[in-house]
């Protein structure tokens, strides 16, 4: 019971199992893997969590390192795509779906539909110019602190497919792992509520 | 042409985006899909249009040449066929919003929209595709598209027809994976046009074993007996907009494939007596299936799994004549056989079901729907003068005129085949069609007469309607569909026109 009170939020019941996304959208940015909020499930692993927050700047960061130099070397926006939503999904195994659903800048659906139409834009734009679907076009040019730098058209190509893996990533774990969960949660309130005060208030729907 | 032949690939997927862009308001999310897919049905026609004469469209993607960059190809099959499923794609989506107004479906629009509209890109790339391995991306984003469509209003009945379908999805991507794997280490490129050159080359036994392997793994998605049993299992308990869709196009992509692979890559093989065999074994065991089933729609996957194998007769021929009447027949069937889906899908409303135990009397409950069931059946059934009458006059042409003592068994066999629908096709009839209304029946169609959702309702019947009017425009243009055909027939056993196109320009 105490996750519900600490979260400040009463759990929305109806809103599991007829197509609405886990709850908690909009639950705080501020503090995140907070100590004070205990996982729905199971124990905590304080090791996993401070191991989480020390990892997944440095995960994001590489990931758009693999985003961006993939256009000449490994890497791209299928696998920098990949490593970013492992960072959300790390955040989702050391602290619940709560954690999961308040660390997702918009919703998995939004992503997937952002980078679809990112993809899109940049394969058909050559179209215009006269050239080829998809064909890429690239400067190079010097910056103060970087150097020389590669700017190739199809990075913006590479970051809809970046947009589109998390995505999908993310709704997956959401539809998967997250809602389950709420359903168990859910069954576990139904049951205490029942055992406390029996027929009383209520049983079982 | 770049614009032309990149609009049924790119515009499918940016509909898709925004149907989940638009997945909070349904009409918008109505609106944008079906002008998405109106614009895929124009294009196809301008595709169709400019290649009619037999030119071939190229297109290098990535301003890469061939045997490098991903090739985009339409000649006049492709073309024929990105129209017609296009048009049946449009008026499945328009039936799918009726039944989405009117109440009457369970399915999740939010969701069906953004997939449906991916399915249409994964169809639309692999009539396109220029090389193997575009083919086999275009047929996964079909079939993950279907992974997930055909479990649209889940029950446990549709968790195990989905569970088979993706276990045989899946095992039929696994040999296409690994034929590939095999031509690129013969040949050293996966550009079909290339491939074909290449392959000349290759010992026959080689080409042989990797025709055989290409013809089972399209075989399996074709559902050519033996590897048909998935089908009448899986796409029947599916809604009625998904097994439509299902039913019409994704047999005939993999269809479209076989015909591709073997005219283009093993062009001067023989396994043509062992598709005469798999023809007479579909054609008989297939419509042997729908004479003893009892649900409308096993029936019609059970006759859909016979007829393809009509279309691998006309292939094994390997004329001219033959393949023009399979490429007929392929039109003739995408549009018809959606139209039975659908006029079932009708009929669900009134009885819930598609049993024919419990359903008697359904002309006196729904003359127009009778109407309905009865123009395309007698089609499907190949009685003149509809369409599928042409299309088996066609076939069996050709066939005689081949000869040969195999041709003329499957020819009998293909006779009979037709008789043997006829006689499903009116079992149907009698005992659903004929006969006094079931109280419940006229109870249901009164309460659907006051319901709050006629308006739903109206554009389901209009729509159906629209399919039946495409199933009789089939019939009508006969002339010049069979023109256009004989003309995509000569580019496919010549080849060489496909071959130069694709490598203009290539070192």
């Amino acid at each position: 019971m105490s996750t519900r009170e600490e979260n400040g939020r009463e759990p929305q019941r109806g809103a599991v199992g007829d197509g609405a996304p886990p709850e908690g959208w909009e639950a705080p940015r501020e503090r995140w893997l907070s100590t004070v909020v205990r996982p729905a499930f199971g124990p905590r692993s304080v090791l996993l969590e401070v191991a989480t927050r020390l990892l997944i700047p440095t995960i994001l960061v590489f990931s758009v390192f693999l985003l961006v130099s993939g256009h000449d070397q490994p890497g791209g926006g299928f696998a920098g795509g990949l490593v970013a939503s492992l960072a959300y999904v790390l955040r989702y195994v050391a602290g619940g779906r709560r954690e999961l659903a308040a660390g997702m800048p918009m919703r998995p659906e939004a992503l997937l539909a952002l980078g679809l139409l990112v993809a899109c834009a940049t394969a058909v734009a050559p179209l215009l110019f006269g050239a080829s679907v998809l064909e890429a076009a690239s400067v190079t040019v010097t910056l103060p602190v970087f150097g020389k730098v590669k700017f190739a058209s199809f990075l913006l190509f590479e970051t809809g497919v970046f947009l589109i893996v998390v995505g999908l990533v993310l709704s997956v774990v959401s539809a998967l792992g997250a809602r389950m969960e709420a359903e168990e949660e859910e069954v576990r309130i139904v049951r205490a509520r029942t055992t406390r005060f029996g027929r009383m208030r209520g049983g079982p729907r | 042409m770049n614009l032309m032949i990149a609009v049924p690939f790119v515009v499918p997927l940016l509909g898709a985006a925004l149907a989940l862009l638009l997945r909070r308001s349904p009409r918008a999310q109505r609106v944008s899909s079906a002008v998405t897919l109106a614009v895929v049905v124009a294009g196809a026609t301008l595709l169709l249009d400019t290649t009619a004469g037999g030119a071939v469209a190229v297109t290098q993607a990535g301003g890469w040449d061939a045997p490098l960059g991903i090739t985009l190809v339409v000649d006049p099959l492709s073309a024929l066929l990105l129209l017609v499923s296009s048009v049946v794609l449009l008026l499945v989506l328009l039936y799918a919003v009726g039944q989405d107004i009117s109440g009457l479906s369970r399915a999740m629009p939010q969701v069906f929209h953004p997939i449906y509209l991916v399915l249409t890109a994964g169809v639309c790339l692999s009539f396109m595709a220029g090389d193997l391995f575009n083919l086999f991306v275009g047929f996964e984003i079909m079939l993950t598209a279907s992974y997930a469509l055909i479990t649209q209003a889940l029950t446990r009945e549709r968790v195990r027809a989905s569970m088979i379908y993706t276990v045989v999805s899946l095992t039929s991507s696994i040999l296409f994976l690994t034929g590939i794997a095999l031509v690129y280490a013969l040949t050293g490129t996966v550009n079909l046009a290339d491939v074909a050159e290449k392959l000349g080359g290759a010992p026959p036994e080689l080409r042989a074993v990797l025709a055989l392997l290409f013809l089972v793994v399209f075989g399996i998605k074709a559902a050519i007996v033996p590897m048909h049993f998935w089908l009448p299992d899986s796409y029947p308990v599916a809604i009625t907009r998904i097994s439509a869709i299902f039913a019409a196009l994704l047999t005939k992509v993999a269809v479209y494939a076989i015909i591709r692979t073997q005219t283009l890559l093993f062009a001067g093989d023989d396994i043509s007596s062992v598709m005469l065999w798999i023809a007479i074994a579909t054609m008989v065991v297939g419509i042997l299936g729908a004479l003893v089933q009892d649900d409308i729609n096993r029936i019609m996957s059970f006759v859909l799994v016979s007829h393809i194998g009509f279309m691998i007769f006309g292939l094994a021929l390997n004329t001219v004549a033959g393949i023009a009447g399979v490429l007929y027949y392929l039109v003739h069937h995408i549009v018809v056989q959606a139209t039975m889906f659908l006029v079932n899908g009708l009929v669900r409303q009134y009885v819930g079901h598609t049993s024919l135990r419990s359903i008697r009397g359904l002309t006196a409950v729904s003359p127009v729907l009778a109407l309905f069931f009865f123009l395309p059946a007698l089609s499907l059934a190949g009685m003149p003068p509809m369409s599928g009458f042409v299309a088996k006059v066609a076939l069996f042409e050709a066939g005689a005129q081949a000869g040969g003592w195999l041709v003329w068994t499957a020819l009998v066999a293909g006779v009979l085949t037709s008789l043997l629908t006829l006689m499903a096709i009116f079992r149907v009839w009698v005992r659903a069609f004929w006969g006094t209304p079931l109280p419940d029946m006229l109870e249901a169609r009164a309460e659907l007469r006051r319901g709050p959702d006629v308006a739903g309702r109206r554009v389901m019947a209009v729509t159906t309607g629209a399919m039946v009017g495409a199933g009789i425009a089939v019939t009508v243009g006969a002339g010049p569909l069979l023109e256009i055909a004989f003309t995509a027939a000569e580019d496919l056993l010549d080849g060489d026109a496909y071959i130069e196109a694709v490598m203009e320009g290539a070192t």
